[in-house]
Order: C-alpha cells, then sequence, then structure tokens
C-alpha cells in the first residue's frame, strides 16, 4: 500500500456506498413485505420472486452481453428495482407479464440510459406503466385479499379508488363509502389493490426507519402527502357529495407507496431541499387532478413519471451551493 | 439551357402555367375517380348494412331517412327484398365514448328486434374499447334478437341488461346509448 | 454519378428516417401495422420519384425566387393524384392512413429532395434518387410498422399468430417512439458495420 493515490478534492468519505443504501431501503420494505403476503399469499411471493430475479437477470445480460461493459447486478439496485416493481403490479398478475414488467424497467428504464445514475425515469414505474398500458385488464383486475393459495384464479375485485371513479356522478360519495372497506381496512391494508400499495401502516414504519437511518429525508413524501390532502381537503369541503374526503385519498391507491418509495428514487429526484419541496408539491397537484378529473382511477404513477421529466430543470434552478464558493449579499 | 431571370413577368408567367398544368391534371384524375370512389363509398355503406339486417337485394336511395336528434344526424337505410322492407340500418352515435364519439350501425326488423350491430368509425382504446368491433369480441352477440322495450339497454353495474366489456364500462355505457338513440329515431321515424 | 450508389445511399447510408430524420410525423403516426407503413411508403416513393422528375425536367424555367411555391404546387398534385386513385381503388387503406395522405404535402422528405437534389440534378438521377430515398423510407416505415405489429398485435402483414392482445403499448403512440428508438439504434449498427 505504497501507492500515492492522486484525485480531485472532496476526500472526505463516510461509510454510504450504493449497496448499502439499497439493502437500507429494503429492510424498510420488510414490514410492507409482510402485510402484503398475510393478505396476498402465495400471489405476492411468486410476483416478487419473479421480478427479483428478472431484473436481475436483465440487468447482467444486457450489461454483460449488449453494454459490454462490467456488470453491476449485484449492486443492489437492480434487486429494489425487482422489488419496488413486485409491489406496484396486481398479485395474480401472470410470471410472464411481470418478467416482460422487468424488462421494460431495467431494459427501457435504466440501461437505455446508462444505467444506475443516468435514467431520468425511475425504472420501476417505468416497468409498471409499460404493463399498464400495455395489459390493461390484467393490470386493473384486482385480487381480493385473503386468498393465500390463490394466483392467477383469485378471486377479483375493484379498489376503493375505482369504485368511487365509477360511482361518483350518480352515487353520492357518502353512498361509495358503505361500498369501500372502513378506514381500519383501509389503514393495515386490507383492500384490493397492488400487492405493496395496500400496507398503509407498514409502509409509514418503512418511511418512519429510512428517516432514521438518514436514508431519505422528509421533503419529498411530507410535500406530497401534504399537497394531496390540502388539494382533496378543499375539493371536499367545497362539494362533499361528490369528492372522497382527504383521509381516504391518502389511505388508498398507490400514493404512500409513491410517495415514499418512488418519488425517493435518488437518481430520479431532485437534489437540493427547495427542488424537493417543488417536486412533491406538483406530484400531489398532479396525482388529485389525474384523480379527480381524468380517466384513471390513480394517477400517482403518472405523476411521478411526468415531475422525473423535470427533475434536470429542478436541478438547474436550485443548484447545491459550491462549498466553499463566497457568499454574495444583496 | 440557362437559368430564368427572376422579373416580376417571369415569375407570374411560371407560377400560372405551374398551377394551370396541376388544376388540369387534377381535374383529369378527378372525373376519372369519381365513378369508382362513388362506387367504393357506396360498397362500404352497403357492407355495413348487409351486416347488420336480413338478406336484401336494395336500398333505394330516395327511401333513405335523415333524423335529427340530440344535435346531430341519424341515417336510416330501409333495406327492401322483392319490393317489401325486411328490415332498417340505423346509423347512429354517441359523445361519450372513452375517447369521444363513435358510430355505429344497428340493424332492426319490422318489430324493433335488434338484428345485428356495427361499429363504422371509433377512436376508443385499444385493447379495451376497441373491443366492441365485431371481430374482436362476441359483446355485439348479446344484444341479437333483442327487443328494446324488453332488453334495458344499460350495463349490469347501471342495473341494465348488458355484459359490459371487461375494463371498458365507459365504451360499453356509450355503446348501449348509441343503441338505444338508434331504437328511438326507428319508432319515431315508423 | 455512380447511379448505384445513388439509388442505395437512400436505403440506409442517408435513410430518411434513422438517419435524417425527416418524415417523422407520418412514421410515428401510421406504422400501427406493417401493411399500412407499406402503404404511406408507397405513397410518398411515388410523389417523390414524381416531383424528382417533373422538378428535374423543369428547373431550368423556374425562376430561382418562386422556386419553392412551384415545387410545393407540383408536390401537392401528385400527393391530391394519390389521394383520390387509393380513395377510389384502396378505400380500407385510405381510411387507416386518413390525414396522414395528404400530409405527404408537407413531408420535408419530398421537398428537401425537391430542392437538394432534383433541383440541380437531370432527371435520371434525380428519378433514381427519388425511387432510393422512397424505397429507404418504405422500408422504415414497414419495420417500424411490422415491429409495433408484432409486439402490439400478435401478427405480421394482418396474419395473426396470437389469440388475444398483444403489448398494446406498442399500438399507442409511446410504443411508436420507443420502437423507433430501438430501431434507429439498429440501424446506426449496421451502418457503422457497412462502412
Amino acid at each position: 500500500m505504497n501507492k500515492l493515490i492522486v484525485s480531485p478534492s472532496p476526500h472526505a468519505h463516510t461509510a454510504e456506498s450504493v449497496p448499502k443504501l439499497m439493502y437500507g431501503v429494503m429492510i424498510s420494505l420488510l414490514p410492507a413485505f409482510a402485510v402484503s403476503v398475510w393478505f396476498f399469499g402465495i400471489g405476492m411471493l411468486i410476483v416478487t420472486t419473479v421480478s427479483v430475479v428478472s431484473c436481475v437477470l436483465f440487468e447482467y445480460l444486457i450489461q454483460k452481453h449488449i453494454l459490454k461493459v462490467p456488470p453491476t447486478h449485484l449492486d443492489g439496485s437492480a434487486v429494489l428495482t425487482g422489488l419496488l416493481l413486485a409491489f406496484c403490479l396486481p398479485a395474480n398478475i401472470p410470471f410472464w407479464m411481470v418478467m416482460i414488467g422487468a424488462l421494460a424497467a431495467i431494459g427501457i428504464g435504466k440501461m437505455t440510459f446508462g444505467g444506475l445514475g443516468n435514467n431520468i425515469f425511475n425504472p420501476a414505474l417505468v416497468g409498471r406503466v409499460f404493463l399498464f398500458i400495455s395489459f390493461p385488464v390484467a393490470m386493473t383486475s384486482y385480487p381480493v385479499p385473503g386468498q393465500w393459495l390463490r394466483y392467477t384464479d383469485a378471486t377479483t375485485g375493484a379498489t376503493p379508488l375505482g369504485i368511487f371513479k365509477e360511482g361518483l356522478g350518480e352515487q353520492t360519495a357518502g353512498e361509495l363509502m358503505q361500498q369501500v372497506p372502513g378506514y381500519t381496512d383501509l389503514f393495515i391494508g386490507n383492500m384490493g389493490g397492488s400487492a405493496g400499495e395496500i400496507a398503509t401502516v407498514a409502509l409509514l414504519i418503512g418511511l418512519l426507519y429510512m428517516l432514521y437511518r438518514k436514508i431519505i429525508t422528509w421533503h419529498i413524501p411530507v410535500t406530497i402527502l401534504g399537497t394531496v390532502a390540502l388539494f382533496t381537503g378543499i375539493l371536499w369541503l367545497v362539494n362533499p357529495e361528490q369528492n372522497a374526503d382527504p383521509l381516504f385519498h391518502l389511505l388508498t391507491g398507490g400514493l404512500m407507496l409513491g410517495a415514499i418509495y418512488m418519488a425517493t428514487d435518488y437518481v430520479t429526484s431532485p437534489m437540493t431541499r427547495k427542488g424537493m419541496v417543488i417536486y412533491g408539491v406538483l406530484i400531489g397537484i398532479l396525482t388529485v387532478i389525474i384523480r379527480v378529473f381524468g380517466a384513471y382511477p390513480e394517477g400517482v404513477q403518472f405523476a411521478i413519471l411526468i415531475m422525473n421529466a423535470f427533475v434536470p430543470l429542478l436541478n438547474k434552478y436550485f443548484k447545491p451551493k459550491r462549498f466553499g464558493k463566497e457568499v454574495q449579499h444583496g | 439551357m440557362a437559368k430564368k431571370e427572376s422579373n416580376f413577368v417571369s415569375m407570374v408567367a411560371t407560377l400560372s402555367v405551374v398551377a394551370l398544368v396541376a388544376a388540369a391534371l387534377l381535374g383529369g384524375v378527378y372525373e376519372a375517380t369519381k365513378e369508382p370512389i362513388r362506387l367504393a363509398d357506396l360498397r362500404k355503406r352497403n357492407e355495413a348494412i348487409e351486416a347488420v339486417v336480413p338478406a336484401f337485394d336494395t336500398v333505394p336511395s330516395d327511401q333513405i331517412v335523415k333524423y335529427g336528434m340530440d344535435g346531430d344526424t341519424l341515417i336510416l337505410y330501409p333495406a327492401l327484398k322483392n319490393g317489401i322492407v325486411v328490415g332498417t340500418a340505423v346509423e347512429t352515435f354517441t359523445n361519450n365514448g372513452f375517447s369521444g364519439e363513435f358510430k355505429l350501425m344497428v340493424g332492426f326488423d319490422n318489430e324493433g328486434a335488434i338484428v345485428d350491430i356495427a361499429v363504422l368509425s371509433h377512436k376508443e382504446t385499444p385493447g379495451l374499447g376497441d373491443k366492441m368491433e365485431r371481430d374482436k369480441s362476441d359483446f355485439h352477440v348479446q344484444f341479437m334478437g333483442q327487443h328494446p322495450d324488453e332488453f334495458n339497454l344499460a350495463v349490469t353495474k347501471d342495473k341494465g341488461d348488458v355484459d359490459a366489456i371487461t375494463a371498458s364500462t365507459i365504451s360499453s355505457r356509450a355503446y348501449c346509448e348509441a343503441v338505444q338513440r338508434a331504437y328511438e329515431a326507428w319508432k319515431a321515424t315508423r | 454519378m455512380n447511379q448505384w450508389k445513388n439509388f442505395s445511399k437512400g436505403l440506409l447510408k442517408e435513410n430518411a428516417v434513422f438517419v435524417m430524420f425527416l418524415g417523422l410525423c407520418p412514421t410515428l403516426g401510421v406504422t400501427t401495422s406493417a401493411v399500412n407503413g407499406l402503404g404511406m411508403g408507397l405513397a410518398t416513393t411515388f410523389v417523390l420519384v414524381m416531383s424528382n422528375l417533373v422538378v428535374a425536367l423543369i428547373k431550368n424555367q423556374i425562376p430561382d425566387k418562386v422556386r419553392i411555391p412551384a415545387f410545393i404546387v407540383i408536390i401537392a398534385t401528385f400527393v391530391t393524384v394519390v389521394e383520390m386513385v387509393m380513395k377510389a381503388y384502396v378505400p380500407a387503406l385510405f381510411d387507416a392512413l386518413g390525414l396522414f395522405i395528404p400530409l405527404i404535402v408537407v413531408n420535408c422528405v419530398v421537398l428537401g429532395r425537391a430542392e437538394a437534389f432534383a433541383s440541380k440534378n437531370n432527371v435520371v438521377s434525380s428519378i433514381i434518387d427519388g425511387l432510393g430515398m422512397g424505397i429507404g423510407f418504405a422500408l422504415a416505415l414497414t419495420a417500424l410498422g411490422a415491429v409495433r405489429e408484432v409486439l402490439g398485435s400478435g401478427s405480421i402483414f394482418g396474419l395473426s399468430f396470437l389469440k388475444g392482445d398483444g403489448m398494446l403499448l406498442f399500438v399507442l403512440p409511446p410504443g411508436a417512439f420507443i420502437a423507433l428508438g430501438y430501431l434507429i439504434v439498429l440501424a446506426n449498427k449496421l451502418k457503422a458495420k457497412t462502412t
């Protein structure tokens, strides 16, 4: 070790590394995973396994044989993409669709742009939206929770948001509330939906763990959830007959999963606090606009992808201060 | 050959000649294709009528009825066999499809029962709403032989008798609405 | 000029779609199936060859300052001819291509070749240039249409090999962009290999 390494500053090191951060996120996903397995049983296990294995495999194959660069498939990012992709798919989706989604996530979402750190869009969401547009029927037939041993043959039902989208106009919000699970069920996750998005309380535990470990900061999730609550709250106060209340909006759909895990992806979110706040507020507004006024019952996936595209712009306007730069007054 | 100079006279003259020759050519092609285009349009229309009413030999053009309703026009084509009306094809529309307007051809027999339905044009989502096309699914089959007075033209979700296309309630609702409109026009013009 | 080179440059080396990114509107808009792509490509080829021929014939009679309007009139005439003939004899294809047929008028490939090639070269070279460019354009559209049809509808040239639907994304506009992107990658690779 008598070699002198010459490198540009800064020379300060931390023990953080890509795998360490990725595994931190994975640990925080464990409670939500447990809840999802509790409600969707074998389907959740199959979808998660297929998704993780396919993501790692595709990353390896693409890097080794197409890009011809040293494979980084074991740095944890592909595993995490696979996990998050599985979390936002219905637990009864055929395994070959999961593989197509994994290929879209890794191939189109990540490797086309040059791999980890260069992708503009969140790979897991690219995979989800790819499947959502490609196989709309399979991606909107959600299994009813509690069927442990059934996979693709599980009975399907509507999501709470879907029930509201279909019913509003002819029925009032009050009548529709009778048809959806109660708040306790929504809170623990006993409702139809994508495999991992239902576990509201477990996802919140994951958020607290990540905040405690300083894996992410509070800015993005809190501004997204706050904006959604505020915006839906205003709509609800204006017309409670035809709008669901803010708590319902917070507890249903992919909002928790999106706000906590998708929008906070390091590569595709802004670098500065100010940028993060603006990014979060706009995701919240877009989500509510799509949910309430759009054609789809859920909009958080599109909102995050749309805002992903604005991240370079946000980074440009809210540059991190350069270390040692003279502060200008006036 | 030297390049022509750009002065006022040469420019006007050149453009006039070019435009004249183009107009003459287009006029010729228009005359030559006028009859084939008319026949092609007629064939397309007759194919759509044939698909939805019992076998017939003519659709007399002087018996075609235009019926204004809900801000647009429905067209009723009586189909005749040996001079007797065997059914009526109604070109109907809806503006409430998932992507706006679409047009259907609905065939009725003389009692008002639906013979068959064909989609004329639509912009519905591939894989979802476009399942209403005859060769993409059997959605239209459930309407065949039903009489709108006894068959509630609404999807089961709205307490009707129509099984909606999977994940395409909006398209199915619009389809029912268009069929209902066709029936009303048929009834009103009897 | 070597006429084979003149013809073949449009196929890959100077391909309108894959290399010059010209005429992308119809490229993305009509290629939901291989047949649509081919039909659009052939219609454009016809317009290209005819307008190149006429422009090369009369290039010396047209004063410089009005050459663009004159070219546009010539191109628009041939496009209208194509439109009327298609409507008369292949109405199904006309319905599928719809608005994109009249839009050939504003396809940059056509005016681009008239302005950049036919107005400077003789009649034979211009026809061959139009043919090469047009066939290259048709090939690109057919390839894109075929990829989208195979992935999106599970069929090729209307022959279905898959029951039910394919990946619908590829029938929809975003799929056109994704498929075109990867086809451009392939074309670049092929180009690098051949030169």
